[in-house]
Formats: structure tokens, sequence, C-alpha cells
């Protein structure tokens, strides 16, 4: 072989090592790009081969590169030769942020609205129903088909994004702050108007809500306007980053948006899980999470402010709100438990009586927000007395009162609580006797506090107005039912009222008379036992469990067994 | 108790809406590897019962089973094995063949290469490999109901629920259909399928229920259906008479007669039910050439599935 030949045969043995090693990467990446594609949720993949399809993709994508290039050019037009010396980027980027939120807060959202409704509409609901897809998978799927197209539509505006920075005027970190607070809007939206879309199966009803949806999503968009022009307006063209409270206030904001957002993904699920299964337990999971999250907070912040005394009260009117509406809903609950959720339930007495707020059903339900409210009120007194015991060793500087006081937060806090107890109480047994003519559902349940809040409140208020001599009272023992009048005048007041004592007798019994009516219909709720699995069901998780870890050995009688 | 062989069972099935029972205390079962058949008018309770088989409604009481598992209690058990071709296509706009098929493989957890197999497969079953690349929403109706029984079967079911497969199809598509449900019997795969088209079933199926009402009136093999031995006796037969002449004079003639029911004319044609033997059938045709009326054939048939029907129902609805 001659010498030019040689190296002709090195060199391509050499590339083609490199070859290989470019090919073996190729390989490599495809194989994981394969593999990744075969783990994508089924309906984000359905879902993005239709959008990238649609008309209404095209036609949005191609408004907001054109309403982005009309502003930029309007927008440098507007500000004229100071482009060149003056700091406008601020002015501009709102423009573009509008031009963004609309697609972002209007077209997004009622897409993932559309996105279920039309399923039900074109009957492939049914279809994608049947098929081994998960309810939570069909909402994720739905859900990462929103992000999807954000972050499409995001990136369509990016550059002019980047223009206004190097406009100047607004800094990197509140561009990033505001779209992000953008997308958080637009992911909630879409998450809320998914919900709604699950709520009901009825054409008639389907439009009445999407008008709604659309309006709502309209003020979403107008808020959303309103607030970066206001922002901008008032000279704030940059966020706060080195105050340590704009991060705290951002954290709690993000753990209430996470909890919500939880809680809402699991509801839109639930809706869509078949009847017989447990739709309750992760909600309420989720409900508990939040609770901690919430009481973590605020104890942190009454530490922080050394034990100021307002934070308890607002702990304990937050949460007795929160647990209030949560209750009203959970008792719209079915009672009967299927089996198959039966087979779940906990076996032990012990986990029976401390599990069974966890498991579906109206009086666990009632049990969870009652216990919810219990520990609030718990929580508050503790954190009273333990400013005081703390405070009165010098051990921690908290703001000191006196016991009187302390006693007066804790009674508005246990009159709240005795209030929570009578009105869901007084919900669960009406929705028994409606049960007897008809199934009573979640709507139902809350229509039906909505319902006794009118009168417990209306009822009162219009008696008192029509007496002349109660007319002008400030208020009276009349409003004894009303626990908005009741709550807002103590809590207004904040000192030791005379009607204190009654209220805390009267309502006492109240809430224990009501409580002990319910009690036969929960322990009846909490008695349900675990049931085995059908033997069919058995031998299949039997085989199945072969199948992923080999034969199973017989169990070892003596210690002199093979 | 389940046998089982069985694969699909119905049990006290109750399905009331308001005061409409659209499915009123249905019991049957279907063996593994063949061709049931449920026939009834429409509002019978068939795309009901069907609908609660393929867990997408409730029983008001009772159950249903498939393969032995509960739809009530256990829906995700059932979806793996059964496969539901609905009275209606579903399509998505902007989606292809293709993807439509690979969206269900998709749905059913089918990864990599078996997924495409099972795409290529099903396309090649059902003759849609051709159509792979065109959008859903412009396939014919036949090819739409190929489409639908291809997506019914993307995840290898061994259970096959079909309502009205055959709707709306011209002879050819039905023709076809009838060979792919053979093949997929004949695959061992447990089939219930619910038609209009009767002629249809009873070359396809191997038992048949007839349901009216909400109620299972009859139930079993065809041929026992069509020729209860039972009551091969008593049977009444379907005798076809045409004549040359008066055909209204002959029917009313017919009427008087207490053996006969339901006679119906056709042109020269005359059909009713007899219910009496050879002997006597030779007796009537000796009575009517002597009252004068000109006979030009006069036999027996076998009852088809649709005397059977028409028997059996009395065409209420609900």
């Amino acid at each position: 072989m001659s010498e030019s030949s040689e190296t002709i045969a090195i060199e391509t043995a050499k590339s083609g090592s490199t070859m290989n090693t470019f090919q073996r990467i190729w390989e490599f990446i495809e194989r994981s790009l394969v593999w990744g594609g075969d783990r994508l949720n089924p309906i984000l993949v359905k879902e993005t081969r239709q959008a990238l399809k649609s008309r209404q993709f095209m036609v949005t994508f191609g408004l907001l590169l054109f309403c982005g290039w009309i502003w930029s050019i309007l927008g440098v037009a507007m500000i004229g030769p100071d482009i060149h010396y003056g700091a406008r980027g601020a002015e501009m980027f709102v423009g573009y942020y509008c031009i963004l939120a609309f697609p972002l807060l209007v077209i997004v959202p009622f897409g993932a609205f559309r996105g279920l409704t039309s399923e039900k509409e074109d009957r492939t609901y049914d279809l994608l129903s049947i098929t081994a897809l998960r309810p939570r998978q069909i909402v994720s799927g739905k859900l990462g088909s929103a992000f999807l197209q954000m972050a499409i539509y995001l990136s369509a505006i990016s550059p002019c994004l980047g223009f206004t920075y190097m406009l100047r005027g607004i800094d990197f970190p509140t561009i990033i702050a505001f779209l992000f607070y953008l997308i958080l809007a637009s992911a909630a939206f879409s998450m809320i108007a998914m919900l709604l879309s699950t709520l009901t199966g009825s054409k008639h009803w389907q439009i009445v809500l999407s008008v709604f949806v659309i309006g709502g999503l309209l003020c979403g968009f107008w808020a959303a306007c309103v607030i970066a022009v206001e922002s901008f307006d008032r000279g704030g063209t940059s966020i706060p980053i080195d105050d340590k409270w704009f991060w705290i206030g951002n954290a709690m904001f993000l753990t209430a948006y996470v909890s919500y957002f939880a809680l809402v993904f699991l509801a839109a699920a639930a809706q869509l899980t078949f009847a017989s299964d447990n739709r309750s337990t992760r909600l309420r999971i989720v409900m508990i999470v939040q609770h901690a999250l919430f009481t973590g907070w605020m104890a942190w912040i009454w530490l922080t402010e050394h034990g100021e005394e307002e934070i308890a009260l607002v702990y304990m009117i937050l949460a007795g709100l929160q647990w209030y509406i949560l209750g009203g809903l959970m008792t719209g609950e079915t009672p009967e438990l299927s089996n198959r959720a039966k087979r779940n339930l906990p076996q032990s007495l012990l986990g029976r009586v401390f599990l069974a707020g966890l498991y579906p059903g109206p009086g666990t339900g009632y049990m969870l927000a009652v216990t919810g409210m219990l520990s609030c009120v718990v929580m508050a007194v503790a954190a009273l007395l333990v400013a005081e015991v703390i405070g009165s060793f010098g051990i921690y500087q908290f703001q000191r009162m006196s016991f009187d006081e302390a006693i007066k937060y804790i009674a508005i806090g246990y009159i709240g609580f005795c209030y929570v107890i009578i009105y869901l109480g007084l919900g669960l047994l009406l929705l028994r006797f409606v049960k007897r003519f008809t199934r009573p559902t979640i709507l139902m349940a809350g229509l039906t506090q909505v319902a006794l809040l009118m009168i417990g409140c209306g009822v009162p208020m219009v008696i008192q107005f029509s007496l002349v001599s109660l007319r002008n009272a400030r208020y009276s023992l009349l409003q004894i039912p009303s626990p908005i009048w009741t709550l807002v005048y103590l809590i207004d007041r904040r000192g030791w009222r005379s009607e204190m004592p009654l209220l805390l007798i009267v309502l006492s019994l109240a809430a224990m008379f009501i409580f002990l009516i319910n009690v036969p219909s929960v322990a009846r709720q909490v008695q349900a036992i675990r049931v085995a699995k059908p033997k069919r069901v058995a031998e299949e998780d039997a085989q199945l469990d072969e199948l992923k870890h080999g034969p199973q050995q017989p169990a070892r009688t003596s210690p002199w067994d093979d | 108790m389940i046998d089982s062989n069985t694969m699909i069972e119905f049990r006290g099935l109750f399905r009331h809406f308001g005061q409409t029972k659209a499915v009123d205390g249905v019991s049957f079962g279907v063996e593994r590897g063949t061709v049931f058949g449920f026939i009834g008018p429409n509002g019978a309770g068939k795309t009901t019962s069907m609908r609660i088989l393929a867990t997408l409604d409730q029983p008001t009481a009772g159950d249903a089973f498939v393969d032995g598992f509960s739809v009530v209690e256990d829906p995700d058990r059932v979806r793996h094995r059964l496969g539901f071709m609905p009275d209606y296509t579903g399509t998505y706009p902007n989606v292809n063949v293709r993807e439509y098929l690979d969206f269900f493989a998709r749905a059913y957890h089918l990864r990599g290469a078996k997924r495409e197999r099972a795409v290529e497969e099903v396309m090649d079953f059902t003759g849609l490999d051709v159509l792979a690349d065109k959008p859903t929403d412009g396939l014919s109706k036949g090819m739409r109901q190929r489409l639908c029984l291809g997506r019914a079967l993307i995840h290898d079911p061994t259970v096959l629920v079909l309502d009205e497969p055959a709707a709306g199809l011209d002879p050819r598509a039905r023709i076809e259909l009838r060979e792919m449900i053979r093949d997929l019997a004949a695959k061992g795969k447990t089939v219930l399928i619910s038609s209009h088209i009767l002629t249809e079933l009873s070359e396809v199926c191997d038992t048949v229920g007839i349901i009216e009402q909400g109620r299972l009136l009859a139930v079993g093999a065809v041929d026992a259906i069509q020729h209860p031995r039972h009551k091969a006796r008593q049977a009444k037969k379907v005798m076809e008479i045409r004549l040359i002449g008066d055909t209204q004079a002959a029917a009313e003639w017919l009427a008087a007669n207490a053996q006969i029911e339901k006679p119906q004319t056709d042109g020269q044609k005359i059909s009713f039910l007899f219910d009496g033997d050879r002997q006597q059938q030779a007796d009537l045709l000796r009575a009517m050439i002597m009252a004068d009326f000109q006979v030009e054939s006069f036999g027996s048939r076998r009852q088809s599935l649709e005397d059977v029907f028409m028997q059996v129902t009395e065409g209420l609805v609900q």
C-alpha cells in the first residue's frame, strides 16, 4: 500500500470513529427523546398536535405578533426622540404586557374550559373516560396543554420584552416578576375554568357557564392591565427585591396559591372520577396540609410580631371561614360508601376514630370541619396563653396583655366555633331530610348553607329594622342567629360586651344540641368497616404481584424450615 | 356464581331515569369467544345496558361483570379488558387517522414499538392503512365506523361491545364489517353486538337476547330461538301463499280460520302464522281450492329472527 493510500485509510478510520461517536450520541439522544415522548401525557401530545394545526391558534399567534409589532411602532412613535435619552422601557413594557395578557388570561383559560366541554359535546369524553387514563391524568394533560400554549405565546412576545429592557426604565427582576405572576394567574384561571367545565354535562348549563367564564376572564384581564398600568404610573418601575417583607409576602402568597391550586386540581379530577371510587380523601388531605401551612405562617408572623394578639384573631376568622366553606361543601357528599372505597378503610378502632375525617361522607366531613375549627381555637388559645406565660418570665419579648383581654379574644373565637358547628350541623340535618326525595349533591350543600345564612342573618335583621325600639340599636339579642352581625359587632368593639355571657351560653347550648343530634349519623359512618377485595380482584392482584416480584415463597412456619 | 368461562354477565341490572325504567332486571351471561346479539326496538334499553357494561353509566341496582370484574366496583379493571364501540364515532378535529389511533394507544399505556405495532395492526385489520394520513373528520361514514372499531381494538381487549355498528353503512361496508366481527370471534374475542338489522345478527351471532321496555324477553342460541325444540309440535309456522285474483277476499277468508294469526297481504302474496301440522296444512290448501281461490303457490318457511322478534316483542315504547 502506498503512503498516500495509507494516509487516506487512517483519515477514513479516524472520521469513521468520529462518525461512530456522533452516531452513538445521536442515537442516544433519539432513544432518550422516544423514551421521554412515550412517557408524555397522551392528552398533551394529542392537544399539541391539534393546537398546532388549529385555526384558532394560528389566528391568536398571528394577532399577538401583529399587535406586538404595531405597539413597537406606535410606542416608539409616541415616545419620539426621547427614546434615545430617557428611560422609557416601562411604558413600552405595559403595552406588551397587556397584549400578552389577553391570550394568557382569556384565550388560554377559555381554551381549557372548552377543552373539556367540547369533549363532552362531541361525546369524545366518553371514549376518553373508558381508557386507562386516570382522571388526574386527563386534568393534568389539559393543564399541560394550557402551559404549552402559554409558553408559545410568551416566546412570541419575548423579543419585544427584551427590547423594553434595552430601552432602560425597567429592570430584569421586575420584568420576570410581572411575567411570573401573569403565568400564575393564567394557570389559576385555566384550572378554575377546567373545574367549572366538569360541573355540568347539560348543554344549556354549559352555555350559561361559558358566558360567566368569558365574563370572569375579561374582568381578570382588565384587572391585570389596570394593576400593571397603576404600578408603573406610581413610579414603581422596579420591585423591592431588598425588602424582606416582599419575599415573605411572596412566599405566603405562593403557599396559598399552591395549596388552593392543588385543591382545585383535585376537585376537578374528583368530578371526573367514577362514582364508586374514593373522591374525597385526597382533597381532605390537601385541606389539612393547607390548614397546617396556614397555621405555620400565622405562628411565624405571630412570633415575629412578638405575640400581637390581633394575629390570633385574624387566624381564627380566616380559618373559621375556610372550614365553614369547605365543611359546607363536604356535607353534600353521599353517605353510602361503596365497597371499593371500603376496601381501604382503617381496620383498627383507633384508626377509625382518628382517620375517619379523611374518608368520604357528609358526617365525616362535618367532623373534619369541626375538628379543624376546634384546632384553630385551641391553637389561638395556646398562643395567647404561651405569650402570657413566656412573657411573664421574660424569656421572649411578647406584647403583654391582661388575662381579661386574652379571654375576650378567646371568647370571640369560641363563638365563631359555635356558629360553624350550628350552621354545618343544620345543613347536615336538612340534607338528610332532602335525601328522602333526591340524592344531595355538593352544589346543593353549598346552596343550603347560603340559604341558611341568608335566613339566619336576614330574618333577624328584618325584624330588628321593623321594630321602632331596636331600629337604631347597634346590636340586639335578636341577632344571635346572625353570625355576621354578631361577630362583626364583637370584633369591632373588641371589648367585653354585656351580651357576651348570654351569647356564650345560648350558642354553646345550641351548638351542643345540634352536634348531639348529628352524632348518630356521624357514628354510623365512622363505624363502617373494611371489606375484603372480591375474589377475582385478589386473584389478579396476586398474579400481578407474581409477575412483578416473582413467585412468592411459602411462609416459614419454624426456624428449621428450609 | 360466575362461571369462569362467562366473560360478560348482567346480574339483575336495573337503570331508572325518573319514572322511566330503561333497564328492568336484565340478567344473562355471554360465554368466552362467542358473539351475542342484543335485539330490541328503539328505546328498549340496549344502549343503556351497553353503556353500563362499558362503565359509562351506573346501574340503579344490580351489577354487570366483565371477566368476573364488577363494572361498578372495579371499572378500571373492566376498561383494560373491554373495547367499546358506541353508536357515534367521536372524532377529533385536526387529527388524522394514525394520530387518532396513536392517541388511544397511548391512553391505554402502550409504549414504543408495542404502540406502533398496535396502530399498524389495527389499521391493517380495519383497512384504514391507506387512509392513515387523512383527517378523521373528513372520513366517510363507513370509514369512521372502521376507525371506531379500530379504536375499540387498539388495546387488544378480550371483550368487545358494539352498539349498532352497521347503522348507516352501505351493503358492501356491512358485509365487510360482518367479516371483521367473524374474524374477531375466531380470534377468541367475546362480542356483544346490538343491531336493528336482524338478518345480519342471525348470521354472525351464536346467541341472541331480545329486549323490550328494559326487560329481557328471550335469550338463547339463534337456532334454539328460531326453532324451540321443546315447543316443536306447538310451534307456529310462517305460511306464504301466492294467489291469482282477489287477495283481499282470501285474506278475509283466512282470518276467519281459528288456526291462522296475523294474516298480512303484500301484493299477490299473503303471509300468516299457522298453528297446525302438515296434515292440517294440506287440509287448508284443499279448503282454499274448494272455496274457488286460485292458489299459485302454497308453502311454509323457517321462522327468521325477524319473525321471532315480531312475535316476542309488542312494539311498545317508553
